[in-house]
């Protein structure tokens, strides 16, 4: 990128501050917590970094990028754990982490409107004086930003409770691939939740990967702040009572479910084998489930001991009120807590944690179960810098949790050994994981975006007869590919 | 656009990747950066490359060639080592009890500083500051007093202190200089208290913030120097009023000395709550104020201690005290530590600003902290929004002293 640009950036952001080409900032936002290839680390920074404090700086970058045909790819918190922040083609960052401003709390209408850079843990900070919060919840809730949420449609542990983030911003302002700023929301109205008007382009503008535009502004729900939280650990001696536990559970018709996870054999080995935090449990303990409800005392009260009955159905033991609490409470905390990897030969090695996801039904669980384990451990016999660490199913449907999960394989990768092969070792292991949800009729992935070398190859796939209209539209938005490109195989729109 | 190819330093900076790549890599493979939004400095640039996260993944970069420490100098500015995203960190928080393993964020920092001198890429500011401390051996804080060897008992004036004994009271240069009813405070308290204690014959900086800056041999010798002296005088109890010299004397101080430093050293606010908690010093003067309190970073997030000083609160009579929860305050801070208002002052000024900002939100007439350090930027930031106090001076007024001395 020749400096004529870096002075048009700095011309329109008039801070020089706020305009980043040197190379510790572009080292700096290369990479995020998805599985990294280190050694080619220099392909993936961007040319430059900018820190806009405004829509209309943000649009003035973006009809810059769009005029001289340069790659803009949008970081909000750069905690996600698929490569939507990751530059492919290098271009100009646009970091808003800076827009973390909180612009309206209307307790009377029931929303707040914020920057996309305010995080959602600091935003429940300011939040908490009005008895209000904002329930979006991902295990990264003290780092993931608000921006970032919605750019990937983000996926929230309360979602069957409280919805995910989609079902939470009520509007927004995005910046077009061109640069045109507008409002978006379900219909009209900033504030409305449910209109009839036009397209719903709302849903359009979540979940796109930074590939249709940036949010620079979003009117999000305010939902009362729960009276009482309840939380329940179940262990079972086999998966597949766990399995028909959860299964029962989900389909209680107990409207504060918030969540029902079902923890599998290969996790509970695992948390046997290295994790540090693990409370020990007896060897004929198999697979666990964990379960959240939050609402009035009216209703939360009567409800648990509902769940107590069901999860005590098929066997299930209780595991006690410090783990059920204490487990639920550090749920952000143990989210990933790497450094504690086997490698082949049994011997602990410093590996980075991932976990590849799905959406799957209900009735697919077990029996993906088995072949997802089978690929990682073809993997980790091969290249011996891989480590299985288990699954977990989550419901998944926001506010309908008895159908479909967010289903996780976890595998640990020692990054510092990866080279050329052990990494196209690693995109063909991703790639295999998700063949096998297409095969069951899932999706290849539930919250962490389709935008990983490996899986994305699938996205035409996946997305079958309507894959035209998904290029049409990209097309539409951004006729110079000029938005994030490369990612979602989206360059297909352009052939 | 700079080309990223490492500089001359090849092998100085070689070093310093050996040492710190494993502990890097602690933090780069996990990726999380709960750290973020605890930090103070990133709660006001909100520029990636100052995240504790952004320190730790320079060093993985390093290692591949792709960033020289002239690349990285600046970023490493913009620290206050408090030690919130230590805290933070969920490595240190879960793998901390099972692996033995605490992200060392502070100490790589101060590693990166001192690797920045040693390369000629230290920061203009810090070099000058240090340059004066070399000179008068006691830092150039600007004040009312020439900073000197002559005055650096100035503050003690009227309150006929000894030389030497075995326990002597360290003063820090910014409550030597400047904030000295901070120094007089908690001399009175002690004489008050029937506490024996001495002056050292001649007090040096503590070489802590030298050594924060990067500036190692100058701590160092600073820390020789202090040692020898209290040898001297036969001392075995040295008072640490200050968080900031009690982190050098317990922390910097024993890796220089190894197993010969066997001194005692005694934290000031923990001292003078055992002594109200003993009964040796009564606090029987109403204080009406309603005030909140300031966990210092070195005090709260570095070594734990947080309730001596609001033990120290709830025995004021008189006072209404409207407490925030010290882990709440990991996320609180002046601004004050690190060098950083030497190098960033308009970071340090609005870190300040914010903090006093949330102690506004509690409609609280007074800010208390305990580390002199904070108070100058917090009440430059106050500027008659609230008035900022000492816990020391505090604590004098309910004991009935007549403290004197600047604020």
């Amino acid at each position: 990128m020749d400096d004529a640009v870096v002075d048009e950036l700095r011309a329109i952001l008039g801070d020089d501050d706020r305009v980043l080409p040197n190379v510790s900032s572009r080292a700096s936002r290369t990479r995020v917590p998805a599985p990294f290839p280190v050694h080619r680390w220099a392909e993936f920074m961007p040319d430059v970094a900018v820190l806009p404090v405004s829509a209309e700086e943000v649009s003035q970058v973006v009809k810059l990028a769009n005029r001289l045909r340069i790659p803009v790819v949008p970081r909000a918190g750069g905690t996600g754990l698929s490569d939507g922040a990751v530059p492919l083609r290098g271009g100009i960052c646009v970091d808003v982490k800076l827009m973390n401003k909180i612009h309206e709390i209307d307790l009377e209408d029931r929303t707040v409107t914020v920057g996309p850079g305010i995080n959602m843990l600091k935003l429940n900070e300011e939040l908490r004086p009005h008895g209000v919060f904002y329930p979006d919840d991902p295990a990264s809730y003290p780092c993931s930003l608000v921006g970032g949420r919605i750019g990937t449609g983000g996926w929230s542990l309360l979602g069957a409770r409280f919805g995910h983030t989609r079902d939470l911003v009520i509007s927004m302002q995005v910046v077009l691939p061109t640069g045109e700023i507008v409002e978006i929301g379900d219909g009209g109205g900033r504030k409305l939740r449910k209109s009839s008007t036009g397209l719903t382009l709302k849903q359009l503008f979540t979940g796109h990967q930074g590939t249709l535009g940036i949010t620079t502004e979003a009117t999000l729900e305010l939902v009362p702040r729960p009276e009482l939280e309840f939380s329940a650990f179940f262990a079972f001696d086999d998966y597949m009572k766990a399995y028909r536990t959860t299964g029962a559970l989900t389909r209680s018709g107990l409207a504060t479910l918030a969540g029902v996870v079902l923890f599998d054999e290969w996790k509970l080995r695992y948390l046997r084998r290295d994790d540090e935090a693990y409370i020990p449990q007896p060897p004929w303990v198999q697979a666990v489930i964990a379960v959240a409800m939050y609402g009035t005392r009216a209703e939360v009260e009567p409800a648990s001991k509902r769940v107590m009955e069901l999860g005590r159905a098929e066997g299930g033991k209780y595991l006690g009120d410090e783990i059920s609490q204490g487990d639920w409470a550090s749920r952000h905390d143990r989210y990933a807590t790497p450094l504690h990897g086997r490698n082949r030969e049994g011997q602990v090695v410093p590996m980075s944690w991932h976990c590849e996801d799905a959406a799957l039904n209900y009735s697919v669980l077990p029996q993906v179960r088995e072949e997802w384990h089978a690929i990682v451990e073809r993997y980790i016999e091969r290249y011996g810098i891989f480590d299985d660490w288990g699954m977990f199913c989550y419901t998944n449907g926001a506010f309908k949790p008895w159908a479909d999960y967010l289903v996780e394989i976890d595998v640990g990768i020692w990054e510092q050994q990866l080279d050329d092969e052990t990494w196209a070792g690693w995109v063909a292991c991703k790639r295999e994981i998700a063949e096998v949800a297409l095969k069951y009729g899932g999706s290849i992935t539930a919250c962490h975006g389709a935008t990983r070398e490996g899986d994305a190859d699938l996205v035409p796939t996946e997305m079958g007869s309507a894959w035209e209209v998904v290029k049409r539209v990209k097309r539409a938005l951004d006729p110079n590919n000029v938005m994030n490109p490369g990612k979602q195989m989206l360059d297909e729109a352009y052939e | 656009m700079a080309d990223y190819s490492p500089n001359g330093d090849g092998e100085l900076q070689r070093e310093f990747v050996e040492r710190w790549r494993n502990n890097a890599y602690g933090c780069f493979s996990s990726g999380h950066k709960f750290c973020r939004e605890v930090c103070p400095v990133m709660q006001v640039t909100r520029n990636e490359n100052h995240t504790p996260t952004a320190f730790h993944a320079d060093i993985v970069a390093m290692e591949k060639g792709l960033l020289s420490v002239e690349d990285v100098a600046d970023d490493y500015v913009h620290c206050t080592q408090c030690g919130a995203c230590e805290l933070r960190c969920p490595n240190t928080l879960f793998t901390g009890d099972f692996y033995r393993h605490r992200t060392r964020t502070v100490d790589v920092v101060k590693a990166m500083r001192a690797l920045m001198v040693a390369t000629g890429n230290e920061r203009p500011a810090w070099k000058q500051w240090n340059a004066r401390l070399a000179d008068a051996r006691n830092e150039p804080v600007l004040g009312e007093v020439p900073v000197s060897q002559e005055h650096v008992r100035d503050w003690a004036e009227g309150l006929d202190l000894p030389t030497g004994g075995e326990t002597v009271l360290f003063v820090d240069c910014e409550a030597a200089f400047y904030r000295t009813s901070y120094a007089r405070a908690f001399a009175l308290l002690l004489q008050k208290a029937g506490v024996e204690f001495g002056l050292m014959r001649e007090q040096w900086c503590c070489g802590g913030p030298a050594a924060e800056m990067g500036y190692v041999d100058l701590a160092r010798e600073h820390a020789e120097h202090n040692v020898a002296d209290w040898r001297e005088v036969g001392a075995k109890r040295i008072l640490a009023p200050d968080p900031h010299d009690y982190i050098a004397f317990t922390e910097d101080y024993p890796g220089y000395f190894g197993d010969d430093y066997d001194f005692e050293i005694v934290l000031g606010v923990e001292l003078v709550a055992e002594l109200v908690r003993d009964g040796r010093l009564s606090l029987t003067e109403p204080v009406e104020r309603r005030v909140t309190y300031h966990d210092p970073c070195r005090l709260n997030k570095r070594r734990g201690v947080h309730e001596a000083p609001r033990e120290l609160l709830r025995a004021v009579p008189g006072i209404e005290f409207k407490d925030v929860d010290h882990v709440t305050q990991w996320s609180y801070c002046s601004g004050g530590g690190g060098g950083l208002p030497i190098e960033k002052p308009e970071i340090t000024a609005e870190i300040s600003n914010r903090r006093v900002a949330r102690a506004e939100q509690l409609e609280v007439d007074t800010l208390v902290s305990a580390c002199p350090w904070s108070e100058r930027p917090l009440s430059e930031a106050a500027d008659g929004r609230l008035e900022v106090m000492d816990l020391f001076e505090l604590v004098a007024q309910a004991a009935g002293i007549e403290v004197g001395g600047r604020t």
